[in-house]
C-alpha cells in the first residue's frame, strides 16, 4: 500500500515540474520574442560600439539565425534556460564586457571544418 | 691477463646444464633427489646443485649488487661487490662465484654484508673520478646507483686518484679509462660473445688497465654491446656522447629492420629526434645484443631524407611540389596505361602494410607484376611452399642442433646475431660447423668444404666425405644464405641444398618437429613480401619492361634506367634519396622504420611490428597511407582507412602476419624436395662468394646505413687503422729481420774469428 | 572687421612663408599641416629644420620639412622619420636647445658618413634565423644536367 502511494506521488511529481519562469509554451514564446526584440534593437548600437566590419543587416541576420537554431525546442523550461543565456549574452554585449573577437566568433570566419575523409586528412597532416 | 677460461667454461656449462636440461624427461626425477635447499635471509629456496649463491638469491627474489658478474658471460669474481655473509662462514664470500652448499643460510642484509659492500664501494670509488655530471653514463650507471644504495657517505681516502690514458678503439666506442673499475666485462664479452680477442688487461693491482695492447680498432660487428655491458662510464657511445641524458629521452620499443633478424630495439628519442638505439631483450632472437649497424646507423635516419614530394619538371629536374600535384601525376600515369604495363618493385625495408596496399592497388589495376628486389628461385616449389624460404630451425634452434652446414653465406655480416648464436652453441654445446662457400673469419672454427658448387653436388649425391658426418648428426641444420640464391643458378643451389637437408634428415632419424633446411635472408621485408605473394626477383620486369614502374623503397639498384624503355614513368616511394629516387619521375616521401607502425616478418617467419618513435619528417607520410591516397585518385579506392583495417586485410591475406611475436611454422619439406628435383638447371662452376665478405661490406648495405656518417666513419677508420696496423707489423718485421741479420752477421763473424784464432 | 583683417594677414603670412600658393599647396599635401617659422638650419641632405616658439605649443614648435631626394631615393611623397640624421634628431626632439649649426657635434668615429634609412619592411631588413643544427637533412636531388 505504502509503496503504491509512493509511486503515485512520484508519478505526480514527474508530471508537475517546477517552472523556471514560464508556466506554458505561450509565455515562454513571449519571453523569446522579448529577447529577440531587445537584440534586434541593440544590433546597430553594437556595430558602432565594437567597430564591427559588418552591416546592421548582417548582424540581425545572425541574431535570427541563432534564434532559428533552437526553433525546435518545445519544452518551456529549456526555452527559459536559453532565454536566460541569451539575456546574459545581451548584457555582456551592451556593457562592452566583450571584445570584438568574441562577437566575431559567431560568424566562424577563421574556423576551418575538420577533415573527415581519408584524402583531405592525408593532405592535412601526419596523424589525421 | 685476468681471465679464467677453463673455470669460466665449466661454470657456464654447468649453469647452462642447470638451466636447460638436455633431456627434459629425466629432469623431474633428478630434481627430486638432487635439489639443494638453501636459505636466503631465512627463506628456504630449492636450487640445482652447482648454482651460485647469487643465482640462488635471485631465485628467492633478492638482488645482490654486482659489477663484474653478467648472466651471459663467464664468472670473473673480481669486483667483490657481491660479497655476502654466509652464516657460520668465517669470511664473506663472493656470491657470483661460490656454488651453494646444502643448508647454507645466506644473509644478504646483515651488518657484515653491508659493511663488506660499503668497504668494497669505498675502494672502487678511491680511484673513480667524481665526474657524474659530465659523464654520459650518468643516470644509468651501475656504480652511481649502487654507491647511492650501498656506499658510505664519505671516503677516508685523501690520496690522489689514479689516472689512465684513454684508448682510441674506433669511431663507435668512446673510452674514458680513468672511469674503469676493471670489472673485465668488456674483455669477456669480446672473447666469449664477439669472438675477437682484441681486448685484454695489462698490469697488475693499481696499474691494471683494459686495452687493446697496441693501438688498433675493436674490430667486431657486435662491438657496440660493450657500451651496455660496461657498468660505469668507461665505455660509452661516441656518436651519442654529450647529446642526451637517459631521463630526458622517450623510449619506444621497436624492431630493427637493417637485417633480416628483426632484433628487438628500444629507440630513445628527444624532441622528435632519434638520439640512440639500444637493444631490448628477446631470448629467441637477439638475446640482449644488437649489431653495430642496428645501434649506430640511426644518424642515417636524419640525412638524405625525402621530406617533400618531388616531381620532374620540363627540364628533367626534380622539384619540390605539393602532395596534391604529385599524387595527381601518379594517379594520371597509372590510369593512362593498361594494367599489364604497370609493375612494382618492393625494396628491402618495406613494411607489410605498404606491401599489401601496393599489391591491392596493382591488382585492382589488373596488374600482377609485383616483385621484390631480393631474388629467390621460383623454379620447383619456389615461394609457393613457405618452408622453402624460412629459417625453419629458428635462431634459438641452433642451440639444440649438433651440426650446422652453412652454404654460401657469411652470417657474421649478413646476420651478426645469428652468428653470435652459432658461436654460443659452438662454445657451449659442441656444435660442429661446416661451410660451403668463401672462406671467411666467422669467429669460430669450422670445416671448410670448399667454395665450388661441385661440393654441393657431391654432398647431395652422397659422394663427399663429409656426408658421413652429416649422416651421423643427431640434429643437423643446413642454412643457405639468400645471397647464394641471387645467382643465376639459384634454383639449382636451392634444389641441391634441399636434397642435402632431406638426406640429412632421413639419416639422423630426428623427430618430426625438427626442421633441417633453413634460409638466411638479408633484408627485413623479404619474408613478408613472399608471404603476401610477391614474386621474388626483377627478371619479369627486365623481360617485359613496363610503362609505369612503382618502386617501393627499392634502393638496391636491381633495376636501372637502362633496363626500362625511354618513356617509362618511374615512381619512387621511400624515405631516402638514393639510387631509386635518382631515377624516378615522381618521388613520394615515406616513413622510415622509426616513424611508422609497420609489420615486419623476420627470416624465421616471426611477425613483429615497429612503433612510431618520431613523426615522419616534413611532408612525409606513412607508406600505406600514400598508396591508399594514390588508389583513391586513380579511381580504385582501397577499402581501408585506418591501420587496424589494413591489418585486418593483412590477416585476410596471411593470418600469420598479424599474430605478433609468434612463429608460424612451415612444413611440406618432402613435397618441396620432390618439386625441387624437377628443376633442370645446372650449377655454375663459379665459386660461392657472399657479397659481404669483409667489414667493409657490412656497414653500407641499405639506404639508411649508406646515409649514415657514423657507418662511413667506422669504415674509414677501419681502413686507416688496418693500414696503420700493417705498417706497424711490417716495421716490427723489418726490425726483427735487421736484428736477425745483424745477429747472423755477428755470429758468423765471431765463428770466423774463432776459426782464425 | 578686425577679425577678417587678422585672417587675411595670417593667410598672407602663410602664402608668403611657403613661397606662393603653389608652395603652400605642396606643403599642405606633403605635411598635412601649414606652419611657418624660423629656418634654424639645413642638413647636408637638404632637410630643413624650423622652429616657431611663439605660435606653437611645446612639442610642436620644431619640425622638419624633408628633402625631395635623399640617398638616391625620391622622397617627395614617401617621407620617413628615419630621414633625420642623428645630430638633428636630438635638437628636433628637444633633447637639446643647441642646433648642430651653432654647436656641431664632436666628431666620433662611429658616426655614419651617410645617414641610412630604417630598413624595416624592406628586403634589406634583418630577419632572425636559427643557428641550431638541423634535425633532418633533406635530400637534394641531383641537377638534371649532371646525370
Amino acid at each position: 500500500m505504502a509503496s503504491a502511494a509512493a509511486t503515485r506521488t512520484a508519478a505526480g511529481a514527474a508530471k508537475i515540474v517546477k517552472p523556471i519562469f514560464s508556466r506554458d509554451v505561450d509565455e515562454a514564446k513571449r519571453r523569446v520574442r522579448e529577447l529577440y526584440r531587445a537584440w534586434y534593437r541593440e544590433i546597430p548600437n553594437t556595430v558602432t560600439m565594437y567597430h564591427l566590419d559588418i552591416t546592421i543587416r548582417q548582424g540581425r541576420d545572425k541574431v535570427r539565425e541563432m534564434f532559428d537554431k533552437n526553433k525546435n525546442v518545445t519544452d518551456p523550461r529549456v526555452i527559459d534556460m536559453l532565454v536566460i543565456k541569451g539575456k546574459i549574452d545581451l548584457q555582456e554585449t551592451i556593457h562592452v564586457w566583450k571584445q570584438r573577437t568574441h562577437l566575431m566568433r559567431y560568424f566562424h570566419e577563421t574556423e576551418e571544418p575538420r577533415a573527415n575523409d581519408f584524402l583531405s586528412k592525408f593532405y592535412k597532416g601526419h596523424d589525421p | 691477463m685476468l681471465r679464467l677460461p677453463s673455470v669460466g667454461r665449466t661454470l657456464a656449462g654447468a649453469a647452462k646444464g642447470g638451466l636447460a636440461p638436455a633431456n627434459p624427461v629425466r629432469a623431474p626425477a633428478r630434481a627430486a633427489s638432487n635439489m639443494v635447499e638453501v636459505f636466503v635471509d631465512g627463506k628456504p629456496v630449492e636450487v640445482d646443485p652447482g648454482t651460485t649463491v647469487l643465482q640462488a638469491c635471485e631465485k628467492a627474489g633478492v638482488q645482490i649488487p654486482r659489477f663484474c658478474y653478467h648472466e651471459r658471460l663467464s664468472v670473473a669474481g673480481n669486483c667483490r661487490m657481491c660479497l655476502v655473509e654466509i652464516e657460520k662462514a668465517p669470511k664473506p664470500v663472493a656470491a657470483c662465484a661460490m656454488p651453494v652448499m646444502k643448508g647454507w643460510n645466506i644473509l644478504t642484509n646483515s651488518e657484515k654484508t653491508r659493511k663488506a659492500r660499503e668497504g668494497v664501494m669505498e675502494f672502487l670509488l678511491a680511484n673513480h673520478p667524481l665526474d657524474c655530471p659530465i659523464c654520459d653514463q650518468g643516470g644509468e650507471c651501475d656504480l652511481q646507483d649502487q654507491s647511492m644504495q650501498f656506499g658510505s657517505d664519505r671516503s677516508r681516502f685523501s690520496e690522489g686518484k689514479r689516472a689512465v690514458e684513454d684508448k682510441n678503439i674506433g669511431p663507435l666506442i668512446k673510452t674514458i679509462m680513468t672511469r674503469c673499475i676493471q670489472c673485465t666485462r668488456c674483455v669477456r664479452f669480446a672473447s666469449e660473445i664477439a669472438g675477437v680477442e682484441d681486448l685484454g688487461t695489462t698490469g697488475r693491482g693499481n696499474d691494471l688497465q683494459i686495452g687493446t695492447y697496441v693501438e688498433k680498432m675493436f674490430m667486431s660487428e657486435l662491438s657496440g654491446n660493450v657500451i651496455d655491458v660496461c657498468p660505469v662510464g668507461a665505455l660509452t657511445s661516441k656518436p651519442y656522447a654529450f647529446t642526451a641524458r637517459p631521463w630526458e629521452t622517450r623510449k619506444t620499443e621497436s624492431i630493427d629492420v637493417l637485417d633480416a633478424l628483426g632484433s628487438n630495439i628500444v629507440v630513445s628519442t628527444r624532441g622528435g629526434e632519434v638520439m640512440r638505439v639500444m637493444p631490448r631483450l628477446h631470448e629467441d632472437i637477439n638475446e640482449e645484443w644488437i649489431s653495430d649497424k642496428t645501434r649506430f646507423a640511426y644518424d642515417g635516419l636524419k640525412r638524405q631524407r625525402l621530406t617533400q614530394p618531388l616531381v620532374k619538371d620540363g627540364s628533367g629536374q626534380l622539384t619540390p611540389t605539393s602532395w596534391e600535384e604529385a599524387l595527381t601525376r601518379v594517379a594520371g600515369a597509372l590510369q593512362s596505361v593498361r594494367g599489364s604495363e604497370v609493375a612494382a618493385v618492393a625494396g628491402g625495408m618495406a613494411d607489410a602494410e605498404a606491401l599489401v596496399s601496393l599489391k591491392d592497388l596493382l591488382n585492382r589495376l589488373d596488374s600482377e607484376n609485383l616483385c621484390t628486389e631480393e631474388v629467390f628461385p621460383m623454379a620447383g616449389a619456389g615461394t609457393d611452399l613457405r618452408s622453402n624460404y624460412l629459417l625453419n630451425t629458428r635462431i634459438a634452434g641452433i642451440e639444440e642442433s649438433d651440426l650446422l652446414l652453412l652454404v654460401g653465406t657469411n652470417p657474421r655480416y649478413e646476420a651478426p646475431l645469428f652468428n653470435a648464436r652459432v658461436r654460443k652453441s659452438w662454445l657451449h654445446n659442441e656444435l660442429r660447423v661446416a661451410m660451403v662457400g668463401h672462406q671467411v673469419d666467422l669467429t669460430y672454427t669450422y670445416d671448410h668444404l670448399g667454395e665450388e658448387t661441385s661440393v654441393l653436388k657431391e654432398l647431395a649425391d652422397g659422394t663427399h666425405p663429409f656426408c658421413q658426418v652429416l649422416a651421423a648428426a643427431k640434429r643437423p641444420v643446413v642454412v643457405v644464405g639468400s645471397s647464394a640464391l641471387q645467382r643465376e643458378d639459384g634454383a639449382a643451389i636451392l634444389s641441391a641444398v634441399s636434397t642435402i637437408a632431406q638426406n640429412a634428415r632421413t639419416s639422423s632419424g630426428v623427430e618430426d618437429g625438427w626442421k633441417v633446411l633453413s634460409v638466411l635472408h638479408r633484408v627485413a621485408s623479404q619474408v613478408a613480401a613472399l608471404d603476401l605473394g610477391y614474386r621474388a626477383g626483377v627478371d619479369a620486369i627486365r623481360k617485359n619492361p613496363p610503362k609505369v614502374l612503382f618502386l617501393l623503397g627499392a634502393d638496391a639498384g636491381c633495376i636501372s634506367r637502362a633496363d626500362l624503355p625511354k618513356d617509362c614513368f618511374v615512381i619512387y616511394q621511400g624515405h631516402h634519396g638514393d639510387i631509386g629516387a635518382t631515377m624516378a619521375d615522381v618521388v613520394l616521401p615515406g616513413a622510415a622504420y622509426t616513424e611508422k607502425n609497420g609489420t615486419y616478418v623476420n627470416t624465421e617467419g616471426r611477425s613483429q611490428h615497429t612503433r612510431v618513435a618520431v613523426t615522419p619528417p616534413g611532408m612525409a607520410r606513412d607508406d600505406w597511407k600514400i598508396l591508399r591516397a594514390v588508389s583513391e585518385l586513380a579511381g580504385v579506392t582501397l577499402p581501408y582507412d585506418s591501420l587496424d583495417e589494413v591489418r585486418s586485410r593483412l590477416a585476410e591475406v596471411s593470418p600469420n602476419l598479424v599474430r605478433y611475436d609468434d612463429v608460424e611454422g612451415a612444413n611440406y619439406f618432402k613435397q618441396a624436395v620432390e618439386l625441387a628435383t624437377m628443376v633442370n638447371q645446372d650449377l655454375i662452376a663459379a665459386p660461392l662468394v657472399p657479397p659481404q665478405v669483409s667489414a667493409k661490406d657490412f656497414y653500407m648495405t641499405d639506404s639508411i646505413s649508406r646515409a649514415s656518417q657514423t657507418m662511413a666513419k667506422d669504415l674509414r677508420f677501419a681502413l686507416i687503422v688496418g693500414f696503420k696496423f700493417l705498417l706497424y707489423v711490417s716495421i716490427t718485421a723489418k726490425c726483427v729481420c735487421v736484428c736477425v741479420c745483424v745477429c747472423v752477421d755477428v755470429v758468423s763473424e765471431s765463428c770466423q774469428w774463432l776459426k782464425r784464432s | 572687421m578686425a577679425e577678417y583683417a587678422n585672417l587675411l594677414r595670417r593667410a598672407w603670412g602663410q602664402i608668403r612663408g611657403h613661397g606662393g600658393v603653389r608652395g603652400l599647396l605642396l606643403q599642405f599635401f606633403r605635411v598635412n599641416d601649414l606652419k611657418t617659422g624660423a629656418l634654424v638650419g639645413v642638413d647636408k641632405y637638404g632637410n630643413k629644420y624650423y622652429e616657431d616658439k611663439k605660435n606653437c605649443f611645446f612639442g610642436r614648435h620644431r619640425w622638419v620639412i624633408y628633402t625631395k631626394e635623399m640617398n638616391g631615393k625620391n622622397t617627395t611623397w614617401e617621407v620617413d622619420g628615419s630621414m633625420v640624421p642623428a645630430e638633428w634628431h636630438r635638437w628636433l626632439h628637444s633633447m637639446t636647445d643647441d642646433p648642430p649649426t651653432t654647436h656641431p657635434p664632436e666628431p666620433k668615429k662611429f658616426f655614419a658618413e651617410v645617414h641610412q634609412f630604417n630598413v624595416s619592411g624592406t628586403p634589406q631588413q634583418y630577419v632572425p634565423y636559427p643557428t641550431t643544427r638541423k634535425k633532418i637533412h633533406e635530400w637534394v636531388p641531383p641537377k638534371a644536367g649532371a646525370q
